[in-house]
């Protein structure tokens, strides 16, 4: 494909999901939050670490928008520095899964027999736990931490990926140009790279961003049982945990580290969505 | 007596591209007793034809004209008075016997449920009645039992099935959509037979819709002839095959695989016709199959051709068709 | 039907056996010896080797897994490290309080998801659709335990209509047994809720494209009718799937929840167990849950029968 023609393609994607309701919403969420990221690793309103304790529990003013936590820290800078921690765990586990998943899923539907079983079944198999209990056990096991919790839940993402990238693949594997491309006389993993890959490449972009999505409550869940990141660094988990206790005195604290997640968690799913409708031609054809 | 009567019917769907015109002034009258085959390639609009008769078009679709049936138009009743037509007054025969029954329902309860539905009958009577349906379609008891479920039956039985529940609230117009399609040879003739013993007995009418020219042969009195959303050719059966003066009619007889050793000249083998049916989102201003068709000339293009009477009630929209010697 | 039984069967003692050695072997490469979590750091050497000899952790570690499955098949799950009492008494004690409070998240999340999914299906771009489909999403992006928070804030502190937290015992009476679990188990039901809710709708919308529901209409039959007794009940069959399935994310979902309500549940066990390095709780309950997702999700598969009659068989008339 000429740059020429990516180009106009692009161009064309963009003319249809203008329209989208969704697609548009998630998207201006999801950059939102990543440039909220990005200022506050250069920027914050305050020190998201600085402890006034004369300043604590303060309600939402103009000085501290969001009000002040049990050290008196700023919740606003808090929140800000707990995206970068919410984007950073959640994209290494998902390229985990995807790095190890798509691969196992992709050569599972190339090779067929022994190895494909041997894949489907080590699936079937990880159903049977659920993945936050395997992610509880292995985090308090192997000891609480942001690397662990990424670990944790990047497992439990491979088989999504695999389960997924096999199904694509086997009825693609069936499709006249990819039986072309064999009786040519390509290798397997050719035509994995050159023909499989390329055409579900946006049921995986779809699929991530879901699993984005997921590892971010994951994280935040870990987090709240204080498995995954560890204070000082702020998380969003971290901070509903010791909202919880202050409940009583300091409702607000519970309120606006959940509505991150919450809105977050929301963007992506819709960015989701709308590039499922985008971008899947069967469903494009419905509508 | 005319039953029911088709004024101008003119269906259109809307699409993302705009909207796509599917049945483009469809009028024609069907009398009580009549068997009428409706003929046409996949997609000329013979299956909207009877969906917009039962009400039944898909949801984005929009139906204007007239379909008046026993006095009233059904194109402008609503939901609630279409109920009580549908399955009653008129009812339909689906191409597809393998999916068009619910897999999870008992055979039996299948044919009782229009009768409950409609007649208000009680559990036991409906399936007193609904036996007495399926032995009528040929499905005999015991071998047969109410009690079995579709996946147990092959496709011309539950074929039959379907039929039984089209007839069980004995209709006064009886639609069949390609109902042989879907099955096997023997079948095919079996199910038509039926139909047509059915529908004679109780003098019902028979709207039967077809691509196969064999089919509306043998089992009709008159027949339409669709092309793109138009009627192009109609008459008596005998008369349409006789003649043929449609340039459409003809190619679509060259093209059957059915070919009917009668009406096919010796020697000619099976044709295609050339180039595709119009995109229903731009139609020509012209006839609709000109661009297809070999006896085409300019004076085809600016407009639709009008009807022009042939002898005995036998029509055509053309305005070269074959016979020479047309009456001006 | 038979031979389709004994094959998912024996696929389920598979997969159990292979999460029993698994789980061993997790509990193997831990750092850490039971002992000397048991006695602390300053325990003496010859204590300590009692001790291990006592707990068999000087067998071979293939015996002892032998030792372990044995245990698990016969009833006795051994002796927790930190209660000292049998593990089957902690986890008779602790179901009495998840299980229930499972089974009234599930419940609660099929009786609001089913009829939203079919609603929303009925109708389809319209309000209703579009309103159904906005809640799901929020249900599905709201932190199951954030959400229980802000029960908590609601009808804890602000009405003080339910308690806050903490369970009250079967003891205590029904009623207020109950009242305890009312929140925890909308917390947990909420977003299984929405996720069914929208597996229900997409399948409705599915099955409502068939043909045998135009047969339906073309009978006569309301569009009401049709959607009710002939679209619903097709579309369960892949609903009952994604609840089995949900099933374990509900279990995981009681580790979380019961530490928002501090409710002495089997989730809050394993995850003092875990904390507390009692491994033999954690062994024997991470079992117990791989087991009970394994059987549940068979039952779904009978379930399937139940629903399609096309998998109970019977003979194909000649």
């Amino acid at each position: 494909m000429s740059s020429e023609t990516q180009t106009s393609a692009l161009r064309e994607y963009w003319q249809r999901g203008r329209g989208q309701a969704n697609l548009m919403i998630g998207l201006a969420v999801t950059l939102t939050l990543v440039a909220v990221a990005l200022v506050s690793l250069v920027w914050t309103p305050y020190t998201v670490s600085a402890i006034d304790i004369p300043g604590k529990l303060q309600p939402p003013s103009a000085d501290h928008w969001l009000g002040t936590d049990q050290f008196g820290r700023d919740v606003l800078s808090r929140i800000m520095a707990g995206a970068v921690n919410s984007i950073a765990v959640s994209l290494v586990a998902v390229g985990i899964g995807a790095g190890i998943g798509v691969p196992l899923g992709a050569l599972a539907a190339a090779r067929r027999g022994l190895v494909e079983e041997v894949v489907m079944r080590f699936n079937d198999f990880t159903f049977a736990f659920p993945a936050l209990l395997s992610a509880v056990m292995i985090t308090a096991l192997f000891g609480p931490g942001a690397i662990n919790a990424i670990i944790a839940i990047g497992i439990f993402n491979i088989p999504v990926f695999a389960r997924l990238t096999r199904a694509a693949a086997l009825s693609l594997w069936k499709r006249d140009f990819v039986l072309a491309a064999r009786v040519a006389g390509r290798g397997r993993t050719r035509i994995t790279i050159d023909h499989i890959l390329p055409n579900i490449a946006s049921l995986l972009i779809v699929q991530m961003t879901i699993q984005f999505a997921l590892a971010i409550l994951a994280e935040a869940g870990l987090s709240y049982l204080g498995l995954g990141t560890q204070p000082p660094n702020p998380s969003w988990g971290k901070m509903l945990n010791e909202a919880q206790t202050l409940m009583f005195i300091a409702p607000q604290l519970a309120v606006f580290p959940g509505l991150a997640i919450m809105v977050t968690v929301l963007g992506l799913n819709l960015l989701g969505d709308g590039l499922r409708d985008l971008l899947d031609p069967r469903l494009r054809r419905l509508r | 007596m005319t039953l029911l009567s088709l004024q101008d019917l003119r269906v259109t769907i809307a699409t993302p591209e705009g909207p796509a015109t599917l049945l483009d002034g469809v009028s024609f009258d069907l009398a009580a007793g009549e068997q009428l085959g409706i003929v046409g390639e996949s997609g000329c609009g013979k299956s909207m034809t009877a969906l917009a008769v039962m009400g039944l078009l898909p949801a984005a679709a929009r139906a204007e004209g007239h379909v008046i049936f026993e006095g009233k138009n059904l194109l402008a009743l609503d939901e609630d008075a279409l109920c009580q037509i549908r399955g009653r007054r008129i009812a339909m025969v689906f191409q597809e016997p393998m999916t068009a029954l619910n897999p999870v329902k008992t055979i039996g309860d299948q044919v009782a449920e229009g009768l409950r539905w409609h007649m208000g009958l009680g559990r036991g009577e409906a399936e007193t009645r609904a036996v007495k349906l399926l032995d009528r379609v040929g499905l005999p008891q015991p071998r047969f039992a109410p009690g079995l479920y579709p996946h147990q039956l092959s496709g011309g039985q539950r074929q039959r099935v379907v039929i039984a529940i089209a007839l069980a609230c004995d209709p006064a117009v009886l639609i069949a959509d390609e109902p042989t399609t879907a099955l096997d040879v023997t079948s095919q003739a079996e199910i038509l037979d039926l139909l047509a013993d059915v529908t004679a007995e109780a003098r019902m009418a028979l709207m039967l819709i077809t691509h196969d020219l064999a089919v509306v042969w043998q089992n009709t009195a008159s027949m339409l002839v669709m092309y793109a959303g138009c009627v192009v050719e109609r008459g008596t059966t005998a008369a349409v095959f006789e003649r043929m003066a449609h340039p459409y009619t003809r190619g679509l007889l060259a093209a059957s695989p059915h070919a009917l050793d009668r009406a096919l000249p010796a020697g000619r083998r099976l044709a295609t016709i050339p180039g595709r049916v119009p995109d229903p989102q731009h139609r020509p201003q012209g006839c609709v199959f000109a661009g297809r068709c070999s006896r085409a000339a300019p004076d085809c293009l600016p407009g639709p051709p009008a009807e022009r009477a042939l002898e005995d009630g036998h029509r055509v929209a053309c305005l070269h068709p074959h016979g020479a010697e047309l009456p001006a | 039907m038979a031979l389709f039984l004994v094959q998912r069967l024996t696929a389920l003692v598979i997969t159990l056996l292979v999460a029993s050695l698994l789980v061993f072997l997790v509990m193997e490469v831990l750092p850490g010896d039971p002992a000397a979590i048991i006695l602390g750091v300053n325990a003496r050497a010859d204590t300590l080797a009692a001790l291990r000899a006592e707990m068999g952790l000087d067998r071979p570690a293939a015996e002892r897994y032998l030792v372990w499955l044995g245990g698990l098949v016969t009833g006795d799950l051994g002796r927790s490290y930190t209660y000292g009492v049998p593990v089957w008494e902690l986890v008779g004690e602790r179901i009495g309080l998840t299980l229930p409070l499972a089974l009234m998240a599930i419940v609660l999340s099929t009786a609001l998801a089913i009829p939203l999914g079919v609603l929303a299906a009925a109708r389809r771009n319209k309000p209703a659709d579009v309103g159904v489909m906005g809640f799901t999403q929020l249900g599905i992006a709201i932190p199951n335990f954030w959400f229980a928070m802000l029960l908590i804030l609601l009808f804890a502190v602000h009405w003080q209509v339910l308690p806050a937290g903490g369970f009250a015992g079967w003891d205590a009476g029904f009623w207020p047994a109950l009242k305890t679990l009312i929140l925890p188990a909308v917390a947990l039901a909420l977003p299984q809720a929405a996720i069914l809710a929208r597996v229900t709708r997409s399948s409705v919308l599915e099955t409502l494209g068939e043909d045998f529901v135009r047969t339906a209409r073309a009978k006569g039959l309301s569009r009401r009718a049709a959607l009710w007794r002939h679209a619903v009940r097709n579309a369960l069959i892949p609903v009952v799937t994604i609840m089995g399935l949900q099933f374990s994310f509900l279990l995981a979902g009681t580790i979380i929840i019961e530490n928002v309500f501090y409710l002495p549940g089997l989730g809050r066990l394993i995850f003092q167990a875990i904390a507390q390095r009692d491994l033999i709780v954690v062994k024997d309950l991470v079992i117990l849950l791989a087991a009970s997702v394994v059987v549940v999700n068979f039952v779904v598969d009978l379930l399937y029968a139940v629903l399609d009659p096309r998998l109970r068989g019977g003979q194909h008339v000649v």
